[in-house]
């Protein structure tokens, strides 16, 4: 099978290509096209098969990771989207949780009111009402009203429709008939209904999540038409796949149903690969630490399980989407990140970036204020030649001047030490931040592999692990493309919940059984017709049963896995116990004598991609070959809380063959990256080509 | 309209009865005060940061009543043995700032004699607490035998045991708004005392939700030891003690260069007014606030408010008035949307320059026994005051007048629909805030002090008797200004089963949000129940336990904050959107704004609109008073 992953991001577009039967992969970068992102897709996806020698017809698989829906959002040009709700309403989007985003302040803006997704004068609000907790029909729908507002929103020319009823995730009756009107009388609107989009409770949450699909839609769908249409133009037979925020692929007939899916799409592809190559070293709970210029983006992978976002946590931008979405944590902390004294005099690194211009200082482009890559090429660890394939050069006096003018002088430091400083407090930011995403929801980093991927990951990885205690850390062997190689391996996954509330104290009731049962069979029988038609062959698909649940009186659900139905007494008694150990993980405490709730159920529906084949490279002695060695500096790595002069070791990663163990002070040189070893840590060169990187002792700082 | 808000008066204040909202910086250590450098300070500076926020997520998710966990009324953080705050979450206003008042509280009855695994929980509110409801977890945390702080947190249960179920306003002293907690150690040395939580548990309402909350709010201080320790393990306890003393340091020196940066000078509000005590219908209570500056010290002055009332209806001292003077300074001169405020830890520094003074026997200070836990209302009023006795120096930062109030109900039955037992539901409504320098008024929001969330009415209706009819933006127009008034929110209930309710709240009859530099008035609001059918009925603002009958509805409109600037002077597209958006009529946008429509209605008939703005403008020459 000859696959390719097409990851899409805001900088670069990155290619790889992996044939099944033997033979390297194939990897492209160029820089993106944000006018159009599929001309670079496509460009790209032409180099690719140029380099490899193949033909487009003989890609068997295609999958992309787009941050086409995450962009239209954030840079606000979404679809005109009118809402039809239900009355007495109409400000849910408005109002919120009616909570403000910041306690300090007077100045503060609300996006849900200043930009909202739907204009309050294309919310219009028809007499309707299901009621709870039996969804009888309280109020029934008075379809003219529909038909007049359908009408109007078609006169004003919007290009979406949201469709947002209160209690329809009890009884759709009411927003599947609103359907059937908008289809007749408004037969080119794009659709959003919210039992469709997102059948789970919490009204403003739902709304704004089936408002926000409607928004990004029509655009999202044309894209990825035009994609798709390209791609037939290229030649290419396979069908295009989709990367989902829920870290599954799903064909782009699905895509284009439900673009709210896609909002997280870019990042998981980080650490798809990272949970590869976890297993494959044989350390499958990893923490994936993936940085650009920018920012970096934070997974963590126990057991090499994908963990979805607590549901307080599914923001994007400034909106809220309840869907599923792999944990993944972004902060503003990359190379580009600025150093500054604050007026309060304290010194601080970021969130401010230099961007892709005028960049770090070091580049000669015009950057004059201090970047952490400006502290690393005056701590020595990049070489002005290193990045000449990428036609950049740098200068370190620049960076050198930068740093003495806004941080050595003010702080009354050595340039170096300042330079130490900028780098320790970027790492601080990051560790901060993994800690958070680790120890506070109950997972040890001990228990962990740090894999280092982008382009400036593996500069980071091995100071971050060491804080951290995290034994060992892993550099793959094309880490700036990690995304992409991510994307080769994504299983097909469809996720379905829907909200069931019901209490478990009842454990031997039968008609408890069968509720239970019956909305698991219907989430199942769903799922499967949906694989199938993905083309999914039976013997690949599995199904994964989940349950949201929590005490009775609590507030927020914790997500269990639980045994595929028939739904009895053991079956019930399995639930709670699998409960009460995730609550006392997640908070430290269990109540036996609670009543446990199922809040909503959960199916995962996965078509398992088969594995990508490991090979193994050139294997070697423990000592790199003398052409491995390029260059000996001296160079200033952390001690205490300064610096210390070492001799380092240059070495390029290509040179190295497999059993070779490069000991630190040492710096390791590849196209996309640059590997840091640090006095005290080793870097083992794996069968595969992986380098595993672990520490001698752990110095005390 | 009320007039231009600041004026100067010559004579100094009686500062000799003023407290400092902070402790300071000159004080006893149970560390060595060492240099931190630059780059370790900063590096304790964010693990403080991710300790409180970590310690409140806890509490959001793991806390059982909606109050805590959707409404997030509660607070978390770390503090020294003096209780200065190290550290803080980011969670309700009113909560900030209280925790060192809970620990000067407990410190009366344990100095000196705590110990490891102690868990003591306060809420006595003439000792720290910010009202009863609000129970203060505290963990000592020990260095060695060396007592040096508390993880604490505060969270607001959902009923106390008090006369009527949640609370009520009409009551005669605060024994009888519930159950008071005074310093109680319910973990001694590890050991749970289980005789004294079972007679805390056995005395409340809703003992399910409530032990489940405070083992919430244990875990979450827990939590907050456990990551000090290990912070302290890693660079010892002198560096991380003295890293958070220049964290406050730093703090006192943003603020202080603020304060500087106004004029010294008394800045004295409008007088405002409160509906009545929640028993002595039709008698307004007065509010007075002036604002001295003087140096890089800044004094809020509460002197002239009204004498302590015989109702519950009077604010806890320490608990809830110096955080919130904190909070009306703090918000005006650091504000966290600006650059200049974003990166100011709030902990013990920025409270230091900041003085109250409110006389004893008066609302904001009552005396005991005097009943004090219907205290929201009155405090939010005083950083509206501050901002109003402020706006002729810091013009383009203050608001118009905000609801600045409120508006709190519980709901309760015995037993119902989907509901356990006793069911009992806090709602805190929203209000809306002044038009803005630049931008309009937030519409339905929490103001000021206050910043809960509300309950998905999908999870009210599932968990109880209720079914909400309507819960959208008022039908008023909001008030007119170049950048208008927020709008408030309407909700109404439906009682599906025979339910009680008691409320607390002003709607702001007498005295609504004013409007400034020539923007018009906000508007009160009011509770109806029944409206438009027979045996429709006007509520006052505050009710003490009225019995509803199955079948009932209940009306609440909230209060609509003012507007800034003058109407004729704002942006012709903004009023046209605001007709187009239903919140406004084409009569209205012509006698207000001088916007005229075209004909068709398409857009703005530019012509029109220039004319009559002249002629509005030459009217308002002659009478400037016309714009309000």
């Amino acid at each position: 099978m000859l696959r390719a992953g097409i990851d899409i991001g805001g900088t670069f577009t990155d290619l790889v290509m992996w044939d099944d039967d033997g033979g390297q992969p194939v990897i492209h970068k160029l820089p993106s096209t944000p006018d159009d992102p599929a001309v670079a897709g496509i460009e790209g996806l032409k180099a690719l098969l140029k380099n490899a020698g193949r033909d487009a017809a003989e890609l068997d698989f295609l999958c992309h990771g787009t941050t086409v829906a995450t962009n239209i959002l954030l840079e606000k040009n979404g679809a005109d989207v009118g809402m039809i709700t239900t009355q007495g309403f109409r400000d849910v989007l408005h109002i919120g949780r009616k909570n403000r985003p910041l306690n300090f302040s007077h100045a503060q803006d609300v996006p849900r009111q200043s930009q909202p997704l739907v204009k309050r004068r294309n919310r219009i609000p028809v007499a309707e009402r299901i009621r709870g907790p039996d969804g009888s029909v309280e109020t029934p729908l008075d379809e003219q009203a529909v038909v007049r507002a359908v009408r109007a929103l078609r006169e004003r020319d919007v290009d979406a429709i949201a469709v947002c009823c209160l209690m329809s995730f009890l009884n759709p009756v009411h927003e599947l008939r609103i359907r059937e009107i908008v289809e007749r009388e408004f037969p080119g609107a794009y659709l959003s209904v919210s039992h469709q989009v997102s059948p789970l409770y919490r009204e403003y949450e739902r709304f704004s999540t089936t408002a926000l699909n409607a928004y990004v839609g029509p655009r999202t769908a044309r894209y990825l038409d035009r994609f798709a249409a390209s791609l037939g133009e290229l030649g290419v037979n396979a069908g295009l796949n989709l990367m989902t925020s829920a870290g599954g692929m799903v064909p782009a007939s699905e895509a284009r149903q439900s673009p709210v899916s896609l909002l997280l799409s870019g990042p998981v592809g980080a650490l798809i690969l990272g949970i590869q190559v976890g297993r494959q070293v044989g350390h499958p709970s990893v923490i994936t630490l993936d940085v650009g210029g920018t920012s970096a983006d934070i997974g963590v992978a126990p057991d090499g399980d994908l963990r979805m976002k607590h549901l307080l946590d599914t923001r994007v931008g400034d909106y809220d989407a309840m869907m599923p979405m792999v944990d993944i944590d972004t902060i503003g902390a990359g190379g580009g990140s600025l150093a500054f004294i604050d007026e309060g005099g304290m010194f601080r690194v970021g969130p401010r970036s230099a961007g892709a211009r005028p960049g770090p200082a070091c580049y000669g482009q015009g950057g004059i204020e201090p970047t952490v890559t400006d502290a690393m090429v005056e701590l020595g660890w990049f070489r002005e030649i290193a990045l000449e394939e990428s036609g950049l050069t740098i200068d370190p006096q620049l960076a050198r001047r930068a740093i003495q003018q806004h941080i050595a002088g003010p702080l009354g430091l050595e340039v170096t030490e300042a330079a130490a400083g900028i780098y320790r407090i970027a790492v601080n930011n990051m560790v901060e931040a993994i800690r958070v995403n680790s120890v506070s929801k109950g997972y040890d980093p001990r228990d962990f592999a740090l894999v280092a991927e982008g382009g400036a990951g593996a500069a980071f990885a091995v100071y971050a692990a060491r804080e951290l205690a995290i034994p060992l850390v892993i550099v793959p062997v094309s880490p700036g493309v990690g995304a992409a190689a991510g994307l080769l391996c994504t299983d097909t996954k469809y996720e379905y919940r829907n909200t069931l509330w019901q209490k478990l104290d009842d454990a031997d009731n039968p008609s408890v059984h069968q509720r239970i049962e019956a909305s698991y069979i219907a989430l199942e029988r769903h799922a499967l017709t949906q694989l199938k038609s993905s083309g999914v062959s039976e013997e690949r698909t599995s199904l994964r049963f989940m349950a949201e649940c929590r005490y009775a009186g609590q507030g927020y659900e914790l997500t269990v896995e639980v045994p595929a139905p028939p739904v009895d007494e053991s079956w019930i008694a399995r639930v709670v116990e699998a409960f009460h150990r995730a609550h006392e993980r997640a908070y430290l405490r269990r109540f036996e004598d609670k009543p446990v709730m199922i809040i909503n159920v959960g199916l995962a529906a996965i078509g398992a991609v088969t594995a990508l084949r490991s090979d193994t490279i050139a294997a070697g002695s423990q000592h790199p070959e003398p052409s491995a060695r390029i260059d000996q500096r001296t160079v200033s790595f952390l001690d205490g809380h300064g610096s210390r002069p070492f001799e380092a070791r240059f070495y390029r990663r290509a040179a190295l063959k497999a059993g070779n163990v490069l000991a630190g002070p040492a710096v390791i040189e590849q196209p996309d990256t640059t590997t840091v070893l640090p006095p005290g840590s080793t870097a083992r060169v794996d069968a595969l080509g992986n380098l595993i990187i672990t520490f001698v002792e752990p110095q005390d700082e | 309209m009320s007039e231009l808000a600041a004026r100067s008066i010559q004579s100094g204040l009686d500062k000799s009865s003023a407290r400092s909202t902070g402790v300071g910086g000159d004080v006893e250590r149970r560390w060595d005060r060492v240099d931190v450098d630059p780059i370790t300070q900063q590096v304790i500076g964010g693990a403080l940061h991710a300790i409180a926020a970590e310690m409140a997520e806890l509490l959001y998710r793991m806390a059982y009543s909606s109050i805590m966990r959707e409404s997030r009324d509660i607070g978390a953080g770390l503090v020294d043995f003096h209780g200065r705050q190290l550290c803080e979450s980011d969670s309700t206003p009113m909560h900030c700032g209280s925790l060192p008042a809970y620990v000067k509280g407990i410190q009366r009855k344990h100095q000196g004699r705590y110990a490891p695994g102690d868990v003591v929980l306060h809420n006595h509110p003439y000792h720290g607490a910010s009202h009863s409801p609000d129970y203060g977890v505290l963990i000592p945390i020990f260095s060695g035998e060396q007592h040096i702080g508390f993880a604490g947190c505060t969270g607001h249960m959902v009923d106390i045991g008090a006369a009527s179920p949640g609370f009520s306003v009409d009551v005669p002293d605060f024994w009888a708004e519930g159950q008071v907690v005074n310093a109680i150690k319910i973990y001694d040395r590890g050991v749970r005392n289980d005789a004294v939580w079972s007679l805390i548990m056995d005395n409340v309402r809703t003992p399910e939700a409530n032990t489940g909350d405070l083992e919430a709010m244990i875990a979450c201080c827990r939590l907050g030891v456990q990551r000090f320790e290990l912070l302290a393990d890693r660079y010892g306890v002198d560096t991380v003690m003295s890293a958070a003393e220049d964290w406050m340091d730093y703090a006192e020196r943003m603020m202080r260069s603020r304060i500087e940066a106004l004029p010294d000078g008394i800045y004295q509000a409008p007088v405002g007014w409160l509906e009545d005590d929640g028993k002595n219908f039709g008698q307004p209570l007065r509010v007075a606030t002036r604002v001295e500056v003087d140096g890089s010290d800044i004094y809020v002055d509460l002197t002239g408010s009204n004498d302590q009332v015989e109702t519950g209806f009077n604010c806890p001292f320490e608990g809830s008035v110096l955080p919130t003077a904190n909070f009306a300074v703090r918000a005006l001169l650091l504000d966290e949307a600006l650059p200049e405020g974003a990166g100011v830890p709030q902990n013990d520094g920025v409270f230091r320059p900041i003085h109250v003074i409110a006389p004893e026997g008066s609302i904001f200070n009552p005396e005991y026994p005097h009943g004090c836990e219907a205290r929201f209302t009155q405090i939010n009023r005083i950083p509206d005051q501050v901002l109003q006795a402020l706006s002729g120096v810091r013009p383009e930062q203050v608001t118009a007048g905000n609801s600045a109030n409120v508006s709190c109900f519980a709901y309760s039955g015995k037993g119902g629909q989907g509901a356990d037992d006793y069911w009992v539901i806090i709602e805190v409504n929203e209000g809306s805030y002044g038009g803005r320098f630049g931008q309009d008024g937030i519409d339905a929001i929490d103001t000021l002090m206050a910043n809960t969330r509300n309950n998905p009415v999908e999870e009210l209706e599932l968990s109880a008797p209720l079914l909400c009819e309507r819960y959208e933006l008022r039908d008023e127009s909001p008030a007119a200004g170049r950048w208008r008034g927020g709008l408030g929110a309407t909700k109404r209930w439906r009682f599906l089963e025979d339910t009680n309710i008691s409320s607390t709240g002003d709607n702001r009859s007498d005295d609504p949000p004013g409007g400034i530099f020539g923007g018009h008035d906000g508007f009160g609001g009011s509770i109806v129940l029944n409206p438009g059918q027979p045996g429709e009925q006007v509520l006052p603002a505050k009710i003490s336990n009225a019995q509803l009958k199955a079948g009932d509805r209940l009306e609440i409109r909230l209060v609509c904050g003012g507007g800034y600037g003058n109407p004729v002077e704002r942006d012709p597209g903004a009023v046209f959107d605001d007709i187009l958006d239903g919140l406004l009529s084409e009569e209205e946008a012509r006698q207000h704004y001088g916007v005229v429509l075209l004909p068709d209605r398409s857009g703005i008939d530019s012509a029109a609109t220039r004319s009559l703005r002249e002629k509005l403008m030459e009217k308002l020459g002659k009478d400037p008073g016309a714009a309000g």
